[in-house]
């Protein structure tokens, strides 16, 4: 599996406009819906909240990986967006947040969420990748690393 | 005239008598919604000169020493359970209320004070003796009502009543010092306040770092050493920063934060006999000062205690708050919920017997006051905190607890953690086989409690929502683990 089998090159934003969690919560699906247009932001935003309110998915160092499966996705779609300034996220470290990695998955599909998560939080664990990624010129170079390392890993 | 073995016979028998009925009814209470430490407080006057009991305590020098002790293992646990994480949160706006937000809270109690018809130095003793709020009080409420406040509230409270209590007792000895000593109070107490907040906080710092490298490096005979330690560094850490011209509340706080957040050999069974020292000092504490209460001559001036209450929690509490949170931008509900939970516990009290001690003028007087404005904050605001909290719905969903716990205890530091989730029904793992869970080599579950039952996890064991799990990982591992698991127990 890799990360660019469900990542779209267009659904990655260098520079979230939002400073809190409902709003980064909000760009963030209306991420998704520039590659799936069909989908309901409202529903996707309740799924990615049902999420967090169990616990923050920013495991810490500036990272954040919003996830949650929804009857309403067809397929696995994901999201990369980046906050120059970061984002109080409650993280479990408590510092701000810059990088957002979003999943959706369908309701059914157990194993492969659970394989993308591991897909994607084993890339971002990587300091060299986060510097990489907050460091990016655009969405574009961003995406670029993303497909890089993640070919490398 | 009773004999030398008897008469500590009955002192025990009276003391333990006593703990034990106000332990066995803080169950009522809670159920009632009142707070327990109400509950202590009327069993202490209960047993008092004037009560059932008919005993004569009147020794302010005893209760000034015997609620210091108390109050230096309660902060010392308070800032032992502090997660750090927590600290970065809630530190700039909790540090602000403390300091800043005491002194104004002081002042305008004290306007409300000459307004009752109080002289200045006394006016303003009375501000400063009531300034610091107590979240044990609070805490303890909402966990009887089985309510969790959201991450950040709990956490500013909690923060802030752990650093506040300094500020108060900084402002009350400086103005007794000075309505005994004479002259009039002036500027100079502002940089008095820093320095003793900047040496405290070194010694406390300085201290808990020390204690942290002796105990990994020692070995001690016993495991039941441990705890006796930790309990000697707190007294140790009060004495040494007070004696050095700093914050001796202060230093215990942080000395307990800085050991509490630390890897420590025994970390659970070193909490365990903190939280129970910590429990004895609060009964024990309101016990003696419920004894120490004399109605009959408090009720002259319940008026006037009363009317200070209300005016310190409608009018001087959110006139001190409000302003400096503002810059915070939190939500209404949040900023409402922290200006009416100012809740006042056992350290006015406390402090009240150090005007007598000092021969102040008219101290038993102060003394009888403060006993009603805390009374009066005990029944209104923590009264009403419960309520509140799911009016303004602030509570957190925060999992049942375990029915089963398990822990790891060892005098070594562990390569490796045993952490504890709760499965809900949006955890990424809900609903897969432990077979398809991809842990990293070093993790794997090693108990899943379900219901009453205890599961060996294998391969096929179907993860569900409202299952407990227990994971074994690495540290390294630990923010994927979480990730995947969802909801975490605190430790």
């Amino acid at each position: 599996m890799r990360i660019t089998d469900f990542l779209d090159r267009n659904a990655v934003e260098a520079d979230l406009r939002a400073s809190n969690k409902p709003g980064v919560l909000r760009e963030l699906t209306g991420l998704i819906l520039r590659v799936k247009p069909d989908l309901d932001p409202n529903e996707l935003v309740e799924t990615l909240l049902q999420r967090e309110k169990l616990q923050s998915t920013g495991i810490g160092d500036g990272v954040a990986i919003p996830h949650g499966k929804s009857a309403a996705v067809p397929e696995i779609v994901a999201c990369v967006g980046r906050s120059v300034g970061g984002v109080d996220f409650s993280s479990l470290d408590g510092l701000p947040t810059h990088l957002f990695l979003t999943l959706l998955v369908p309701e059914s599909s157990h194993g492969l969420h659970l394989k993308a998560l591991a897909r994607v939080s084993r890339l971002l664990k990587e300091p060299r990748v986060r510097q990489a990624l907050l460091e990016a010129e655009d969405s574009a170079a961003m995406y670029d690393i993303i497909a890089r390392e993640d070919a490398r890993l | 005239m009773v004999d030398e073995p008897n008469l500590t016979a009955w002192l025990l028998t009276l003391g333990g008598a006593l703990l034990a009925i106000s332990v066995l009814m803080s169950r009522a209470s809670g159920r009632l919604g009142l707070p327990t430490a109400l509950l202590f407080l009327c069993m202490g006057m209960l047993a008092g000169e004037e009560g059932l009991g008919r005993i004569v305590f009147d020794d302010y020098q005893f209760a000034f020493r015997a609620g210091t002790v108390a109050l230096v293992f309660i902060l010392f646990d308070g800032g032992f359970n502090t997660p750090l994480a927590a600290v970065r949160r809630g530190l700039v706006p909790s540090t602000v209320l403390a300091t800043v937000g005491v002194a104004v809270t002081a002042l305008v109690l004290a306007l409300g004070a000459r307004l009752l018809g109080l002289p200045w130095m006394l006016a303003l003793l009375v501000g400063a003796v009531v300034s610091s709020t107590d979240a044990a009080a609070v805490f303890s409420i909402l966990r009887s009502s089985g309510l969790h406040l959201k991450q950040r509230v709990g956490t500013i409270l909690e923060l802030e009543s752990g650093l506040n209590d300094p500020m108060a007792v900084l402002l009350t000895l400086a103005i007794t010092d000075q309505i005994v000593g004479g002259g009039p109070l002036g500027w100079r107490i502002v940089p008095d306040v820093v320095l003793q907040l900047v040496i405290g906080a070194a010694v406390g710092i300085a201290l808990g770092r020390g204690s942290r490298f002796a105990l990994r490096r020692t070995r001690l005979p016993a495991i039941g050493l441990y705890p006796v330690f930790t309990l000697g560094l707190a007294l140790l850490t009060f004495g040494v920063a007070t004696l050095l011209g700093g914050s001796g509340f202060l230093a215990v706080y942080l000395a307990g934060m800085v050991l509490g957040n630390g890897a420590l050999p025994y970390h659970v069974g070193i909490r365990r006999v903190h939280d129970g020292v910590a429990w004895f000092s609060q009964v024990a504490m309101f016990l003696m000062l419920g004894l120490l209460v004399t109605p009959s001559r408090a009720i002259d001036v319940a008026g006037q205690g009363i009317a200070l209450g209300l005016f310190l929690f409608v009018i001087a509490r959110p006139l001190a708050v409000l302003p400096l949170l503002l810059p915070f931008r939190l939500p209404w509900r949040e900023q409402f919920f922290l200006c009416w939970v100012g809740l006042r516990g056992a350290v006015p009290i406390v402090l009240a017997t150090f005007p007598v001690l000092a021969g102040v003028p008219a101290g038993r007087y102060l003394f009888d006051v403060v006993f009603f404005v805390v009374l009066v904050s005990v029944l209104l605001q923590g009264g009403s905190v419960g309520w509140l909290t799911r009016k303004l719905s602030l509570e957190s969903g925060a999992p049942p607890p375990p029915p089963a716990v398990l822990e790891v205890a060892s005098a070594h530091d562990l390569e490796g953690e045993l952490l504890a989730f709760y499965i809900g029904e949006a955890s990424a793992v809900a609903g897969s086989p432990l077979s398809e869970v991809p842990f990293p080599g070093e993790a794997a579950v090693v108990m899943v409690v379900r219901g009453r039952t205890l599961i060996a996890p294998r391969g096929s064991t179907i993860l569900r929502p409202g299952d407990h799990v227990y994971v074994v990982c690495t540290r390294e591992d630990r923010d994927y683990v979480r990730l995947i698991m969802g909801q975490q127990y605190e430790e």
